[in-house]
């Protein structure tokens, strides 16, 4: 299966935001060799990366492209009764995906992760993004309900510029939100990777609430179905879309698997 | 350039292309950091921040496809929804002085801030 690794890769390692990073122990998932019985658990330390819902993994910190990558889509983050302290799994509903099993060093840096990867997930951003137009809608229907004079940003075309953030923002010249090249707030410039400003400061939060757990990688269109931003759309125990997924997982091991074993063999033989 | 019929799905951030009689994908296309241009009629490309003079071309059915595609397409980023997810944040809390992920419990939540550095 094809995948553009390029910029995957450019993606995995540019200055978008990561959600969280750290070192994590992976399991090896080992197949069944002819005549060899693993009975011996390994783990591999490798340093890994959230952006969104994409969880990368790295051999090294410093390592400029991704060996591995999971997509947080129809799983569940659970701690795991493993031998190991501070263990934790990914597990898909695609029955056929393989479970990722993760260890983190601590604590505190278990509890990190699964709360970052459990609410990881496409679904979940859509969700609050969701809300928070509804809320937007109400403040502004407030707001002009208080004979407050419209502002120029909620003139017209606010409906339209509700449910197409896509034209968004208004304060400056109206600009397209284009994947990576947007403007955002802080005037001119395409900004490649999203808006760079200094990170709020804040208190303490109280333990925030789990969102509701959804199977079905929402979002669906075909070539010939009207697309675009899917409403709640029914659960389903086993979508063909997360085994798309699992395919990517597996043919993204594979894939670097055959090129460091081609790049091996070219230095045994003497290659520069 | 030869121009193959495809089924196309759109899951999350991931376009995937399929052989119109085949059940598993033969390829997807990451959809962050890409930009969506409308080429010539019916007809719109992806290409990737890194890499922007190669183009990933599709030919539409009709103009109408072409541009529910490029809407579609636009808004198909986890990297979109972060940063409409930060603008209405901040419109609500213009408007009404709170901040509207405080009664959820996310408000400090990495994924919901301005500047998230890399770690």
């Amino acid at each position: 299966m094809k995948l553009n690794e390029r910029s995957v890769a450019h993606y995995a390692t540019c200055d978008s935001p990561t959600d969280h990073a750290g070192f994590l122990r992976k399991r090896v998932e080992r197949h069944h060799h002819h005549g060899h019985h693993h009975h011996t658990t390994s783990y591999q330390r490798r340093w890994f990366v959230l952006k969104g819902n994409l969880l990368f993994y790295f051999e090294e910190r410093e390592s400029r492209e991704p060996v591995g990558l999971v997509v947080l889509e129809g799983c569940t983050v659970e701690l795991c009764e493993a031998a190991e302290e501070f263990a934790f799994s990914i597990r898909f509903d695609d029955a056929g995906a393989r479970a990722y099993v993760l260890v983190a060093d601590g604590q505190a840096a278990m509890e990190a992760w699964v709360k970052a990867l459990s609410r990881a997930s496409f679904d979940y951003m859509r969700l609050v993004v969701r809300e928070l137009e509804k809320q937007l809608e109400e403040a502004c229907k407030s707001l002009a309900a208080c004979r407050k004079s419209p502002r120029r940003s909620s003139s017209s075309g606010r409906k339209r510029h509700l449910s197409n953030p896509a034209l968004l923002p208004l304060q400056e010249k109206p600009t397209v939100l284009e994947n990576g090249y947007s403007t955002w707030g802080s005037g001119g410039g395409a900004i490649p990777g999203g808006a760079a400003c200094p990170d709020q400061d804040g208190g303490h939060t109280k333990p925030p609430p789990l969102p509701p757990r959804r199977r079905l990688a929402a979002g669906g269109a075909t070539g010939s179905a009207s697309p675009g931003l899917s409403p709640a759309m029914p659960e389903s125990p086993v979508s063909p879309e997360t085994a798309c997924f699992s395919k990517l997982h597996s043919w993204y091991g594979q894939e670097i698997a055959v090129l460091r074993r081609e790049w091996q063999e070219r230095q045994k033989r003497g290659h520069p | 350039t030869v121009l193959k019929k495809r089924l196309v799905k759109l899951v999350v951030n991931f376009l995937f292309y399929f052989r119109t009689d085949e059940a598993e994908p033969i390829g997807a296309l990451l959809l962050e950091h890409c930009r969506i241009t409308k080429e010539e009629e019916n007809v719109f490309s992806i290409s990737f921040i890194e890499e922007p003079e190669r183009k990933y071309c599709f030919e539409c059915d009709s103009e109408q496809q072409c541009q529910e595609w490029i809407e579609a397409l636009k808004r198909a980023s986890y990297e979109f929804m972060r940063r409409s997810l930060i603008f209405y944040r901040n419109e609500i809390q213009k408007m009404t002085g709170k901040d509207p992920l405080e009664q959820y419990g996310i408000s400090e939540e990495a994924r919901f801030q301005l500047g998230t550095h890399k770690q």
